[in-house]
């Protein structure tokens, strides 16, 4: 059992607040990712459950254990580092074996664990190599070789794709996910990429400003971000804000966008009748609308900006108001730019938020 | 046609050789020619090269003559003739042990009133008018003393002895001084050269160190270079020789261990980041600032017989009269003084060399081997010391080589005669016994002594790397 419980962990360097007052359970087994623009704080959070920087307040328990101000290799953890950080002057076995090495395990133990390790990411032929004769992506491969040869119940990972290019990420991202669901360590794993992290996570932790705005399911936070930011990090293209003003009409609530009315569905009409009279952001991912290029009573004319084909879909820039939005349409969907078209948004897609505080204004359950 | 065309194509294409970087080292390459390889191919020669090992005789007494034999520097020679003969105008500036005679060109008429002209040595000449510039102009013939001696004065066609005899001039007869020469004494001898054959030619004065009984002499200089073990042998058979290289060898052993390790230390604490540790860099940095010389003083001032170390012990009652260190008798105190004021200066350079080495580790390094469970000291032996390596190399090799020419600070603490090293009797065989090839062969020595000793660095601590590729 390996459950990793941050309790209101706070860290400073100097009087910047890196990571503030952040509570966090990883279920055992569970892979957890930090997710957050640079700056936010994920890596603070990480090298604190490392030991690589002590947390100022707060307690972090690694199986129960407190381990807050214990040394890293007291933790029972296994790492991978950005830089791959793998030691330049070992041979990869070396490289593999470091770690076991360190914690005194016998000879056949150590050589059964490297090769297996080694195998797990296909180097088992590089082992008696340098890190100095192996590309980028091999020499990731030995990081985390020596992170999983550890067999620790805790593995720490801080952005180690990040350094791959495009298409190496791509297959790595598969892979890695596969190999971490074999080894069933908890995971904690940093990165800014937010379709690493909606594709990898059982669940993520958005991070911004040293504070967690969201720890859920990688669908729920696509689907309902807690706030706009979240709205606005997830996802390519981010999720679209529209200001709309609420109105009563006929004792029903509306939200008027331009000369356009949306009517909640009645979950939300509840919950939106204390913003009577005033204006609260409208949510909607581009995928969500559907685009007519003829007028329709249920559907918004806005005028198009730009066009960016993308081949699964076109990707369209338009303007609403004061807003600009992107709409993707399927790609057989012709038009030209700064031409009209017509827009509907399904209510049940919609998610609102506060306009002053930007949080997400749920239905209530 | 259409091969009219492809020549200017294929002139268009050519690749032109960029001369542009050739260009650009060319300074360099002149400087290190000129500062570095010139000067020390010319000292080291000194210790190899006797420019003076042999004289070349020549058959007749003219430097174009043919080469009859060559006699070696120091051989003794019997004189069985001389000869004037003119100096060439490039040999003028040479002047040691030089004979020379002046024969005067001359006009006068003889007993029969015929004029004659010609050259007579400057010895059957009284000078008796002389111009401004004390250049003789006129004079008379000098009267030969002794009863069978032939009474005239033979005058010559050319200002040799050998040539032709143009007249003969009675004693007292005035002649005018037309024009006058220097002659150089030539020497017919006869000597054994180095196989023990006997060779026998002409050599110039200059070259031939004359006995009182002007029958005798020997080679004093040659003028033919030769390379030569002597300066050499002279070096390893001077008394100094062996105590000199003990010393030198025992200092480096001792102070470069301690130093490495000092300096590995100091560095860690530098790079701890803890706080103030750039005043830990400044006290540490400060020795670099002393010169060798300065630092050799101080500590003299600290070892001294009134210095610190004494006034302190007899301050704190630990001894009641003043311990003499430094001095014939305890060999051992100006050791331990040479190798501590060695270490104090110049352990703060091994530890800039190891700091920037330091630098060089990537921080993620390092946490990586504390989170795979290396504690302080196996992170030191098993991640910093392999990655420090190269800048250990370069430490290592830098410091046998200035603890190879230790000198300034051994003549502070011992005035360089009961301790001596190496580089200590470079100077003095220069500087005091005035012998520039035997200070070559000892600077030579030192030299050869650190190029081995830093091919051996080089071989030995390779990286694995290295050895890999190798």
């Amino acid at each position: 059992m390996a459950e990793i419980r941050l309790e209101r962990v706070t860290k400073k360097f100097g009087d910047f607040v890196a990571v503030n007052n952040v509570s966090l359970t990883v279920k055992d087994q569970e892979f957890v990712v930090l997710l957050g623009p640079s700056g936010c704080g994920k890596t603070t959070l990480l090298r604190a459950i490392a030991g690589l920087g002590m947390a100022d307040e707060g307690r972090v328990l690694i199986g129960g254990r407190d381990v807050t101000y214990l040394p890293p290799r007291e933790r029972n953890i296994a790492m991978v580092f950005q830089s791959y950080a793998i030691f330049p002057h070992m041979k990869v076995y070396d490289n593999i074996a470091f770690g076991l090495k360190m914690h005194k395990f016998d000879r056949e133990t150590i050589e059964k664990r490297v090769l297996e390790a080694a195998s797990m990411l296909h180097i088992e032929d590089m082992l008696d190599r340098y890190p100095g004769q192996m590309s980028g992506g091999q020499r990731q491969r030995v990081a985390v070789a020596r992170a999983i040869a550890m067999k620790s119940q805790v593995l720490l990972m801080d952005e180690p794709l990040s350094n791959l290019d495009a298409l190496l990420r791509l297959e790595m991202r598969a892979e890695l996910k596969r190999l971490l669901a074999d080894i069933g360590a908890t995971t904690i794993y940093v990165t800014h990429d937010q379709i690493e992290a909606l594709s990898m996570g059982d669940r993520i932790a958005v991070m911004k400003d040293g504070e967690i705005q969201q720890f859920d399911d990688p669908t729920i936070i696509y689907d309902r971000p807690a706030n706009r930011f979240v709205g606005g990090f997830i996802g390519n293209p981010p999720m679209n804000f529209i200001e709309g003003q609420v109105e009563q009409t006929d004792g029903r609530l509306s939200v008027r966008i331009g000369g356009f009315r949306i009517a909640p569905d009645p979950a939300m009409q509840a919950r939106l009748r204390p913003y009577h009279g005033r204006s609260v952001l409208v949510g909607i991912r581009a995928e969500n609308m559907e685009a007519l290029n003829h007028p329709a009573d249920d559907a918004l004319r806005v005028r198009v900006l730009v066009i960016e084909p993308l081949g699964a879909q076109n990707l369209l820039t338009v303007k609403i108001g004061d807003d600009i939005i992107k709409v993707s349409t399927h790609p057989s969907f012709i038009v030209a730019p700064n031409e009209d078209i017509w827009l509907r948004f399904p209510v049940d897609k919609i998610r609102w938020f506060d306009s002053d505080t930007e949080i997400a204004i749920r239905p209530e359950m | 046609m259409n091969e009219d065309s492809t020549p200017s194509n294929s002139l268009g294409r050519r690749r032109r050789r960029d001369w542009t970087p050739y260009l650009l080292i060319l300074p360099t390459v002149l400087y290190l020619l000129l500062f570095f390889a010139w000067p020390m191919f010319r000292g080291l020669g000194l210790a190899i090269w006797n420019p003076e090992a042999l004289l070349a005789l020549r058959a007749e007494a003219t430097q174009d003559s043919a080469i009859a034999g060559k006699l070696p520097q120091g051989a003794e020679v019997e004189i069985l003739e001389r000869q004037g003969n003119l100096i060439p105008p490039e040999e003028q500036e040479e002047a040691a042990n030089l004979l020379t005679e002046i024969w005067f060109k001359i006009k006068s008429q003889d007993a029969e009133g015929r004029e004659v002209i010609g050259w007579v040595p400057d010895r059957r000449i009284r000078v008796r008018e002389k111009d401004e510039e004390e250049r003789p102009l006129a004079g008379t013939v000098r009267p030969k003393l002794g009863a069978k001696a032939d009474p005239l004065t033979s005058v010559y066609a050319e200002p040799n002895e050998r040539s032709e005899v143009v007249g003969r001039l009675e004693s007292r007869v005035r002649v005018d001084i037309v024009e006058q020469a220097v002659l150089e004494v030539w020497f017919l001898v006869r000597g054994q050269n180095k196989a023990g054959e006997t060779v026998q030619g002409w050599a110039q004065s200059r070259y031939i160190q004359v006995f009182g009984d002007e029958e005798s002499g020997r080679v004093d200089r040659g003028n033919a270079g030769q390379l030569t073990a002597e300066y050499i042998q002279k070096m390893t058979q001077d008394r100094f020789f062996k105590p000199a290289l003990y010393a030198t060898l025992i200092l480096t052993l001792l102070i470069i261990p301690v130093q490495l390790v000092l300096a590995i230390v100091m560095a860690l604490v530098v790079q701890a980041r803890l706080k103030g540790n750039t005043i830990f860099l400044y006290i540490f940095a400060i020795p670099l600032a002393i010169s060798d010389l300065a630092a050799g003083i101080i500590w003299y001032a600290i070892f001294t017989q009134h210095g610190f170390l004494n006034s302190i012990l007899q301050g704190l009652g630990f001894i009641d009269a003043p311990i003499t260190y430094l001095s014939v008798d305890t060999r051992y105190w100006i050791f331990i003084a040479i190798w501590l004021a060695e270490v104090w200066r110049a352990t703060s350079l091994v530890m800039i060399i190891v700091v920037s080495g330091l630098q060089a580790i990537s921080e993620e390094v390092l946490e990586a081997a504390e989170v795979f469970g290396a504690s302080l000291w196996e992170r030191v032996r098993y991640i910093i010391l392999p990655l420090l390596r190269p800048s250990l190399q370069v430490a290592l090799i830098l410091r046998t080589i200035f603890a190879l020419q230790l000198f300034a600070v051994v003549v502070a603490l011992s005035g360089g005669d009961v301790v001596t090293t190496l580089a200590n009797e470079t100077f003095r065989q220069y500087s005091l016994l005035r012998n520039p090839h035997v200070a070559a062969s000892y600077a030579s020595f030192i030299l050869l002594l650190s190029v081995g000793i830093a091919f051996l660095y080089l071989r030995t601590i390779r990286t694995q790397q290295e050895l890999e590729q190798s």
